[in-house]
């Protein structure tokens, strides 16, 4: 009988839930992202990314992700001693170039993300095809999904044209095909793209005259220690070297500060956003969960006026009070899980959306979807009591008189 | 229970009813009347005498004010409203001038309705008020929802539904009141073959002809009992005298 109700004014019902429905969707693809960065961080932070550390350099209080706001100030002789401390494997650079294209057979595309770096950026297992590339030499690797941008894949061994943004070109041999086109680092960004990395030397033309004779400097160093345990002290001789004997301490900007961090910091960053986040969308869940109820309570206060005569009725032939409340909450909560499955519906959908547009992981955490359908009959209950309360109390003989 | 140990019915005691919206209006004062088992009781009177106040009390849809009502030996001013709502579903049967049937409900399931809160299986239900249907002469009609049915249908819907829990009372306020002559009779033949059955049975109506199908009539005027009129034999519907 209550199904009977919803289903006679079905455009009012389907806007009573319209509350509970974008709630419960705000609340399901906000935590479709959250889950899904989460996994796309520990994804990464997972095996080798262990043992790396981030070296960037920022104002004081700067807010947003590694590397950014970055000024070059490690110096190539910098990058040499850090190479030289204790328990650290490989020192690489990291310095975004600017391409215009890059040309293979006949056909050209956009430049993507270019890197000049170190091999030492790469760990041997993430080449699927070929090798790293070696300083010095006009060599290439690309990520998978840069070689799918050609009509004729790159393979290894292929010559490829790349043309600078300042318009000088250079044909380099195609030496590595990387294994995945995820993010290698948290300056590559995250998630899958299309990049290509070639070695510092020649590649990398930002230098400086400031310290000593003309180098290269970075903003931007990644530093494998030799395993996880010697990530720490790796660290704490890094931040040593830099604040006292570095040309990157002479070179820093005033107000600027370095930045030293593990994956393991990274991730519990990942996890404070995450838990601001979860703040938001809680705050987001109350207000559209009450905005809801209040829908839903008010449609079944008219529904109950409208049914007065009705109650009435099933009272004259026997309904106790309870029976009367059963069927009003029932429809209450009949709307709270309707709107709520639906939002579940689109949440799900608008997560999905967005994790491909931001290119994440999909993940989805299905138990939201029965927490959000409990969380409907919920809401559709509380907000049914008055309304069904004031029906159970409802005399036969005045509600049989009522017109 | 009176010397030959057979309870009368219904049995209202002294029974005053007060409405009080601004100055009180005694709707029913001091009236007694005892209503015995298995009898046909007619109540007459003009608008605005107590009929409806009277039914609704032996209904067990309301509580007098002062004085005792008994319905089937048990005092409804003193029953919770828990118990009072029990002893309507099971007891008493309650045809409305109005019909006041369910709109959004089929005529099949307007009938199985009091069962419904009876607690009885829904293949019951269904097969009781199918029986009732039948029985009312609507057999063909059950999937029909009011507004698909005449006015007469309707009203008969109305009887099976009140006959649906087996009432030892049918009470009955203007049964006929909407329906025309033909169909009006066919009603009060149901009344009679329902009084056959050894079933109680009060009808409020206005008009004579309908109340000289009972036993007996009771004449209300102004909220009193103005007499008590016992009729002979029990007259066959549609001879007019
Ligand atoms: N709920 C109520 N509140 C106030 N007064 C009421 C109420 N119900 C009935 N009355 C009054 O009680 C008196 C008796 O009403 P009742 O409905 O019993 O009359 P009736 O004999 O059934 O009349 P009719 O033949 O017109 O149906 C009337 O004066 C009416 O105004
Ligand atoms: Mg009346």
């Amino acid at each position: 009988m209550s199904l009977r109700a919803i289903r006679s004014h079905p455009l009012r019902s389907a806007l009573t839930t319209l509350g509970v429905l974008i709630g419960v969707a705000a609340v399901i693809s906000l935590v479709i992202l959250g889950a899904s960065l989460q996994a796309e961080v520990i994804d990464e932070v997972g095996g080798e990314d262990a043992t790396q550390i981030y070296l960037w350099n920022a104002p004081e209080d700067a807010q947003g992700p590694p590397g950014s706001g970055a000024r070059a100030v490690f110096t190539e002789s910098d990058i040499d001693e850090l190479r030289g401390i204790n328990g650290v494997e490989g020192v690489a650079p990291y310095a975004p170039i600017g391409v215009d294209s890059l040309g293979h057979g006949g056909d050209t595309v956009a430049g993507g993300d270019t890197i000049a770096t170190d091999p030492s950026y790469f760990a041997e297992e993430a080449i699927a095809e070929g090798r790293a590339f070696e300083q010095g030499e006009p060599e290439i690797v690309l990520t998978p999904q840069a070689a799918e941008g050609f009509d004729e894949e790159p393979a290894v061994g292929d010559q490829v044209t790349i043309t600078f943004d300042d318009g000088s070109e250079a044909e380099l041999t195609v030496v590595g095909i990387l294994d995945s086109s995820e993010a290698r680092s948290p300056f590559d960004g995250f998630g899958e793209g299309s990049r290509l990395y070639v070695p510092t030397e020649p590649y990398s033309r930002t230098t400086t005259e400031s310290v000593g004779d003309e180098q290269r400097v970075y903003a931007q160093v990644v530093v494998s220690a030799e395993g996880p345990e010697t990530v720490e002290s790796v660290g704490v001789d890094l931040e040593e070297y830099l604040e006292t004997e570095s040309d990157a301490a002479t070179l820093l900007p005033g107000g600027f500060v370095f930045e030293i961090q593990t994956n393991e910091e990274l991730l519990e960053q990942v996890n404070d956003l995450l838990a601001t986040l979860t703040g938001f969308i809680t705050g987001i869940a109350l207000i559209s969960l009450l905005v809801g109820s209040i829908g839903i309570a008010n449609v079944m206060l008219v529904s109950v006026t409208e049914r007065t005569r009705e109650i009435g009725i099933m009272k004259t032939v026997g309904a106790q009070n309870r029976d009367v409340l059963q069927l009003f909450l029932t429809e209450a909560a009949i709307l709270g899980l309707l709107g709520a499955a639906a939002g579940a519906l689109v949440g799900f959908a608008g997560g999905y959306i967005a994790t491909q547009f931001i290119e994440l992981p999909f993940v989805a955490p299905l138990e939201w979807a029965i927490i959000a359908v409990c969380v409907g009959i919920f809401v559709g209950i509380v907000a049914g009591l008055y309304p069904a309360w004031s029906a159970a109390r409802t005399d036969p003989i005045d509600a049989l008189r009522y017109e | 229970m009176d010397a030959t140990g057979e309870e009368p019915a219904v049995v209202l005691d002294g029974v005053t009813k007060t409405y009080r919206l601004g100055e009180p209006i005694d709707a029913l004062s001091s009236v007694s009347l005892s209503v015995p088992n298995g009898s046909y009781t007619a109540i007459m009177g003009p608008s605005g005498s107590g009929k409806s106040t009277l039914m609704n009390l032996v209904g067990c849809l309301d509580r007098p004010t002062d004085g005792r009502v008994l319905v089937d030996g048990r005092d409804v001013g003193a029953l919770s409203e828990r118990d009072r709502t029990a002893l309507r579903g099971r007891t008493v049967g309650f045809v409305f001038q109005t019909f006041n049937l369910m709109p959004r409900l089929s005529a099949l399931e307007n009938v199985s309705l009091p069962l419904v809160f009876q607690g009885v299986s829904r293949r019951k239900r269904r097969e009781r008020a199918g029986e009732l249907l039948s029985r009312v002469g609507l057999g063909e009609r059950t999937d029909h929802r009011p507004n698909q049915l005449s006015g007469g249908q309707r009203q008969r819907v109305a009887i099976a539904r009140a006959l649906v829990a087996d009432p030892a009372i049918v009470l009955a306020d203007e049964p006929t009141g909407n329906l025309d002559t033909g169909t009006g009779d066919e009603v009060l033949e149901l009344f009679c073959e329902l009084h056959g059955e050894g079933r109680t049975i009060v009808v409020v109506t206005h008009e004579r002809d309908v109340a000289e199908h009972a036993e007996r009539i009771v004449h209300v005027l102004d909220g009193e009992i103005e007499g008590i009129e016992t009729l002979g034999a029990h007259r066959p519907v549609g001879t007019e005298t």
